[in-house]
């Protein structure tokens, strides 16, 4: 099921109470939410639990598998990290990429002469299987490496991987991230509860009022005409896609951090104001933090990260990205967005060595500039990101460099001025909050500035009557 | 245990330290009274409590209602026409059956006949609206939410059908919950002095034109029957009747008989039957679709090459003065009129058998 939902609502409402129960036992509340998050995946799809289960199970026994060979050969203990990472791997390959390899292999064949046509590939998606899956390969990763021992507790482990807030969308949690949270008996107090019921209202007006009602239909617009696509219509419609997919992803981060805190546990940051950076490495920092975190644990690090030479390190880096582009989507459209942020990612590593320079600049103004050229360059990987295929990046990357001379307007002015007005806000407040906190931000605002700013998002997200549109990163 | 990464870390999150209960109580109060105003509002638009926004939900529970092998029952497929034009309880009340009410706005029936034919075991009668622009044309349409709904239809997750029960409850309490009044509909229907060359904004779409209740009971909103902005506004929206539009091609028309043809034999082979209706239309709308879609070249080539039954409103007197207040759809009462024609030529004509007792449940 969707935040965004009647059905969320109840659910979620049924499942405070169900937690707050003075007489239920801590363990009794973990398996009330266990059993709950598995509804909230099969409220999608039933049969797709067992697919979670799956991956839940292989990890269990594989993590223990490694711990009990700790101080046998290292062969051994990575046979058993060879069968975990193939099963997983192997369940997002087939439902994920089963259709992408089949259409690249079609092709390669035809570049051979060899006229073979793939079959009919019609798999639905796990929704969230990327992300699910990246949860239980850290945990086996982690005892592999030696970071953390097997969970003790099949009850604790079952809902590491499968605590709804984080499911589907992440943030991708650490084992040691959330799994000591179930230890001891989690009570949300009252102002954590709140705290937490005013993160879920943040979240739901980022998604329902300003990505979907906001900015989507600007967006779809612009990329779904087989026209020339003029300059301000091409950048506007990017620049829509990228409070679209801010909205919606910051969206759904805020409103899993704030039910989890409604139940008692918390989870970690994802986002930190990612269009105010200063600079790629600085916008990684900032822009789905627990996805790029992972892929530099698990994958930048391991491969060898900066310690070998200058040339591994920017292949390492190059890697890194193209692969983080492919767990995207099935699309060589995302491999070259991520192929794009890992070219500017080398050049950004590159100008600071030649020239030395390590930090922002000092001047605000230097920083704003630097800042607003970051964005820019971003928007045009988001045209990739969001294009159905190479023609329709082409067409709207043309516009944007005003290739495309009397290319009739797309948008009309409403649309244009709803842009403008969101995008702008989005910018601003996130170049005012670079260095702030929420939590600092909100202390140190008037009491009533809060309440009144909160009920307006609450009556907005309310009026705006969201149609239960699925989240962007539901399909990744 | 060695700790690497700070992601090693167990998560805490800071709690602000604030005047929850302050903020708290104020954002209660300022919500309750803005939603009353709004609702309130509403209430003053013309909406109303009982209006249910119709959703794929609604559409796939209907289509359930075909796999149940009814031999007799009734399914009507086709545009917002016959979707505007049916009352579904005068229906029941004439024959003893509910019909499924499968028709979607804007949408062409054929690719709906040919699921009917080729995806189920139906062996009624199949009740095909014919708004000749659109049934003969190439462009099958469909309103976006319901694009492919004639093969998605079973997709619905368990939490869509929960939602829809949840969404149907609250629907007969609030007016505001009309998805053609939300907040972005009116932002983005303000009519601005300057609009782009080329570009007309969602001030000139179609706007609310329809109430909705269970079983996909549709009728013309009371507001648009009446004279006024909105019923002109309705008018307007339906194209620049001035320009000439190509009329629909030989190849176009031939495609689409042939089509539908596939069809009926399909559902005749097994004991099913299919009428085609052509409900009224009228002003610069049916002048249009006369110059357009001439009678001779499409409907009554359709029966011919079909060998079906039709019932196209101009033949019969009981159809005549039907009000068509913005050119495309009956008025409430004129639907109820229309229905009782239709439903009785049916009958006469032995397409519709009474069922007694009625079986159906009631439509609303």
């Amino acid at each position: 099921m969707v935040f965004n939902s009647l059905t969320f609502l109840v659910f979620f409402a049924v499942l405070l109470v169900a937690h707050h129960l003075p007489f239920l036992s801590w363990t009794a509340k973990k398996v009330i939410l266990l059993i709950a998050s598995y509804i909230f995946y099969a409220a999608w799809n039933p049969p797709f639990v067992l697919l979670l289960w799956a991956s839940t199970i292989v990890d269990w026994f594989i993590a223990r598998g490694i711990w009990a060979s700790r101080d046998r050969s290292r062969a051994v203990r990575r046979s058993w990290l060879v069968i975990s990472v193939a099963v997983n791997i192997g369940f997002i390959a087939f439902f994920k990429y089963g259709e992408f390899l089949m259409q690249n292999w079609q092709a390669l064949m035809q570049a051979f002469g060899v006229i073979w046509v793939a079959p009919e590939w019609d798999i639905v998606l796990p929704v969230g299987i990327s992300f699910y899956t990246f949860v239980t390969l850290s945990y086996t990763l982690d005892v592999y490496l030696g970071r953390s021992k097997p969970i003790e507790s099949r009850l604790d482990y079952a809902l590491f991987v499968t605590f709804f807030p984080h499911l589907v969308a992440g943030p991708i949690v650490r084992p040691t991230q959330l799994v000591p949270q179930f230890y001891a008996p989690k009570q949300a107090t009252r102002d954590s509860m709140l705290w937490g019921l005013g993160l879920i209202v943040l979240g739901l007006f980022e998604k329902v009022v300003l990505a979907d009602g906001g900015l989507a239909n600007a967006a779809d617009k612009v990329f779904a005409t087989s026209q020339p696509v003029g300059f301000v219509d091409a950048w506007l419609g990017t620049l829509a896609f990228s409070g679209q997919i801010f909205c919606d992803f910051a969206g759904y981060s805020t409103i899993a951090i704030g039910t989890a805190l409604c139940l008692g546990f918390a989870l970690p940051e994802n986002f930190r104001m990612p269009y105010a950076a200063i600079g790629f490495s600085d916008f990684w920092r900032r822009w789905h933090i627990s996805l790029s975190t992972w892929l530099r644990d698990y994958l930048y690090i391991p491969l060898g990260g900066n310690r070998g030479s200058e040339a591994r390190t920017y292949v390492n880096l190059l890697l890194t990205m193209l692969l983080g582009g492919l767990w995207h989507g099935a699309s060589w459209t995302f491999v070259v967005w991520g192929g794009l942020h890992g070219l500017y990612l080398a050049v950004e590593r590159w100008l600071r060595e030649k020239t030395g320079v390590a930090g922002d600049p000092a001047s605000a103004l230097s920083r704003l500039a630097l800042a607003l050229v970051t964005y820019a360059l971003v928007n045009v990987t988001w045209v990739f990101f969001r294009a159905e295929d190479f023609t329709g990046a082409a067409r709207v990357l043309a516009g944007m460099a005003g290739l495309a001379e009397g290319a009739a307007p797309v948008l009309p002015t409403m649309f244009v001025v709803k842009v403008v007005v969101i995008v702008t806000a989005i910018v601003a407040t996130q170049w005012f909050m670079r260095n702030r906190s929420l939590e600092e931000v909100v202390v140190r605002a008037p009491w009533w500035l809060t309440g009144l700013v909160t009920a307006a998002m609450l009556f907005a997200v309310t009026i705006t009557q969201g149609s239960g549109q699925a989240f962007i990163y539901f399909q990744f | 245990m060695k700790h690497y990464h700070e992601q090693d870390d167990v998560t805490v999150r800071e709690i602000p330290r604030l005047r929850y209960a302050a903020i708290g109580w104020m954002v209660l109060a300022l919500f309750l009274a803005a939603m009353t105003s709004w609702e309130l509002r509403m209430r003053a638009v013309g909406l109303m409590a009982g209006d249910i926004d119709d959703s794929p939900v609604a559409w796939a529970i209907e289509r359930k209602r075909l796999e149940t092998g009814e031999h007799d029952g009734v399914v009507i497929v086709g545009s917002s026409r016959i979707l505007f034009d049916t009352d579904l309880d005068v229906w029941q009340e004439m024959t003893g059956r509910l019909p499924v009410q499968l028709a979607l706005p804007g949408t062409s029936p054929r690719p709906y006949l040919r699921s009917i034919a080729n995806d189920t075991q139906f062996d009624g009668l199949v009740i095909c609206d014919v708004a000749p622009e659109g049934f003969f044309s190439p462009f099958v349409g469909a309103l976006p939410q319901f694009v492919g709904m004639e093969k998605s239809w079973r997709d619905r997750s368990p939490s869509e059908h929960f939602g829809h029960q949840v969404g149907l409850r609250l629907e007969r309490v609030f007016a505001f919950m009309e998805s053609e009044y939300s907040l972005f509909r009116l932002i983005e229907r303000i009519k601005l002095a300057n609009d782009r060359v080329g570009q007309d904004g969602p001030y000139y779409d179609v706007w609310k034109l329809s109430v909705s209740y269970p079983h996909r009971q549709y009728f013309l909103w009371r507001r648009v029957e009446q004279p006024g902005f909105l019923r002109d506004h309705a008018r307007a929206a339906w194209g620049p009747f001035g320009d000439e539009r190509p009329p629909l091609t030989e190849g176009m028309i031939a495609a689409s008989i042939a089509d539908v043809a596939a069809s009926i034999a399909t559902i005749r082979a097994r004991g099913g039957e299919v009428a085609f209706v052509r409900p009224p239309s009228a002003g610069l709308f049916l002048e249009r679709e006369k110059r357009n879609a001439p009678r001779a070249k499409t409907w009554d080539r359709l029966l011919r090459e079909t060998g079906s039954f039709g019932i196209y409103f101009e033949d019969y007197a009981e159809m005549q003065g039907l009000e068509v207040p913005e050119w495309s759809h009956l008025s409430r009462d004129s639907a109820a009129r229309f229905t009782r024609a239709y439903v009785d030529v049916l009958l006469r004509e032995g397409y519709v058998r009474l069922r007694t007792p009625p079986e159906a449940e009631p439509a609303g």
